[in-house]
């Protein structure tokens, strides 16, 4: 289990108590954690994912409702792509599950992407990498309840933040999922959590070269990046600490930034 | 004016004025502006408006500046295909650019143009909450390589969205006017252009002019609400339309 030391006085910050994790989790790999990506699909070809997608799936309407059925049809857009490349730079052991509700058949509203976080929920995956998120209210309430739902069955679902100045859902939500904003920060270890911000984390999301389609790589900016760098060292976490529930995840992110804070300022005072 | 006259003067209303030119032209220039304008904000040559293309979520170019901007309009972008399609279908921004490899960036586009897009900025439009098309700024002034987007960029561009999603939907619902007219215009009998004015005279004049005016009004409001408001709408209205029908059928039978 996590080495929780109790609380320690932190002399940057007014919130003096925190917990302390071991570092262990950053030698791992994700071995053994699945990762769901729900998206526009994964190019299961390119050099950087050869045997590390185990299955994928894609939304299809059959009449009023959206089923899922196995997928050929890789990534129609490179963002599913380029998400699961950032998880498996860091967490290249992690079992990857593409659920493509993006691009297939014409489908890409919000109840095929809705149906794509029951089914990741359904199939009880451990972390959900949600780059996508909508701003229709007639989502609000499905999706907090479905976000319980993953909550209660262990799934930790990380969504992206909207890169737009509105609100989004499910990525405003601060109870059930870790929630993601980019940073120009590069190291991914050092992540930030700002406790009492609408969107807590904050991640490397500026520039980031990341796989895409053909098999090569493209440099990218946005929200969406920054999410995958939290799925990936969740993963990590995972690995070395299987029975983590989504609450001591979270709590693990919290005490981890902690440190990178501390660490970041004592560098910044020494700079001086 | 017999009221049962009213599709037949609709008809040929339309049919005297060149209406697709008339509504759509100035719009697609002002957003041909805007474009240049904001361009020049992104320290940009080259900017597009792609659009909705039918109910599948496909795109098509409406609008653009640049190098190859003749040959991009009304090129068509399959749902959910290369950028455009993620932001499109995604509703969020993006900012992507050359990782240093010799491949195609935009290969769906760049292979039909000859272009060679090298940064690329796109961002969502939206207008009522709906996403109404794609707006993309490519490279840089001056030659490669170009300086990646920035997150500050980014938030500009989705500024500059906004204004140039009003104009875009001022052009699509012009469109749909001009479709309506279309529609309604195949099968058109004689016109008989004296009658008809006297009919718009009279029809501007009448108190049930101002009273159709007013509900016109309220209907759009009701369904710039949303989806569940307008469907609601559609409902109510179907139903009326059934029991004003089913009146008088009983009528005619009474008697």
């Amino acid at each position: 289990m996590t080495t929780v030391s109790g609380f320690q006085s932190n002399s940057f910050s007014t919130a003096a108590t925190f917990f302390q994790i071991d570092d262990d989790w950053k030698t791992a790999t994700g071995k053994g954690v699945s990762v769901a990506v729900i998206d526009s699909g994964i190019d299961v070809n390119h050099p950087d994912l050869i045997g590390k997608v185990k299955d994928s799936v894609e939304a299809h309407a059959d009449h009023k409702r959206i089923i899922f059925t196995p997928s050929d049809t890789g990534d129609s857009a490179g963002h599913g792509t380029a998400c699961a490349g950032i998880i498996g730079k860091i967490a290249p052991d992690a079992e990857f599950y593409s659920i493509k509700v993006l691009g297939a058949g014409g489908l890409g509203d919000g109840q095929a992407f809705l149906a794509g976080l029951e089914y990741a929920i359904k199939q009880r995956y451990r972390v959900i990498n949600l780059s996508l998120g909508t701003t229709k209210p007639q989502f609000f309430a499905p999706l907090h309840d479905l976000l319980d739902r993953a909550y209660q069955a262990g799934c930790i679902v990380v969504a992206a933040a909207n890169n737009l100045p509105q609100p989004s859902f499910p990525s405003v939500f601060s109870s059930s999922l870790i929630s993601v904003f980019k940073s120009e920060e590069l190291d991914p270890f050092n992540f930030g959590f700002h406790y009492g911000e609408i969107i807590e984390l904050t991640a490397p999301g500026v520039n980031i070269r990341s796989p895409w389609l053909g098999g090569g790589y493209r440099n990218l900016t946005g929200n969406s990046f920054a999410c995958p760098h939290i799925v990936a060292i969740i993963a990590l976490l995972l690995e070395k600490h299987p029975d983590l529930t989504p609450f001591e995840v979270k709590s693990a992110l919290y005490a981890i930034a902690k440190q990178n804070q501390i660490i970041n300022e004592k560098a910044k005072l020494a700079e001086q | 004016m017999n009221e049962q006259n009213l599709p037949k003067k609709f008809k040929t209303l339309v049919e005297t004025i060149d209406v697709a030119n008339l509504l759509t032209e100035p719009l697609t220039v002002s957003i041909e502006n805007l474009l240049r304008i904001t361009a020049a904000e992104m320290d940009s040559d080259e900017a597009s408006v792609l659009i909705r293309d039918g109910d599948d979520g496909d795109l098509r170019f409406l609008s653009a500046i640049g190098e190859v901007a003749d040959q991009l309009i009304n090129l068509k972008v399959p749902a959910g295909k290369g950028i455009a399609g993620f932001v499109m279908s995604s509703g969020q921004p993006m900012a992507v650019s050359d990782a240093g490899d010799d491949q195609t960036f935009y290969a769906e586009v760049d292979k039909q143009t000859g272009y060679s897009t090298q940064i690329i900025l796109a961002t969502p439009l939206r207008y009522n909450g709906e996403i109404i098309g794609v707006l993309e700024y490519i490279n840089r002034r001056g030659s490669p390589p170009y300086a990646p987007f920035t997150p500050k960029e980014m938030d500009k561009a989705a500024f500059l969205a906004e204004s140039i999603a009003a104009l875009v939907n001022a052009y699509e619902s012009a469109k749909l006017f001009c479709e309506v007219g279309d529609k309604i215009m195949a099968g058109s009998d004689e016109t008989d252009m004296s009658e008809l004015r006297e009919w718009l005279k009279n029809l501007r004049d009448s108190a049930e002019h101002k009273e159709m005016l007013d509900l016109a009004i309220l209907l759009r409001e009701i369904s710039s609400r949303g989806d569940a408001e307008r469907q609601m709408c559609r409902e109510l209205l179907e139903s009326i339309l059934k029991f004003s029908d089913s009146r008088n059928e009983t009528s005619f039978l009474s008697f």
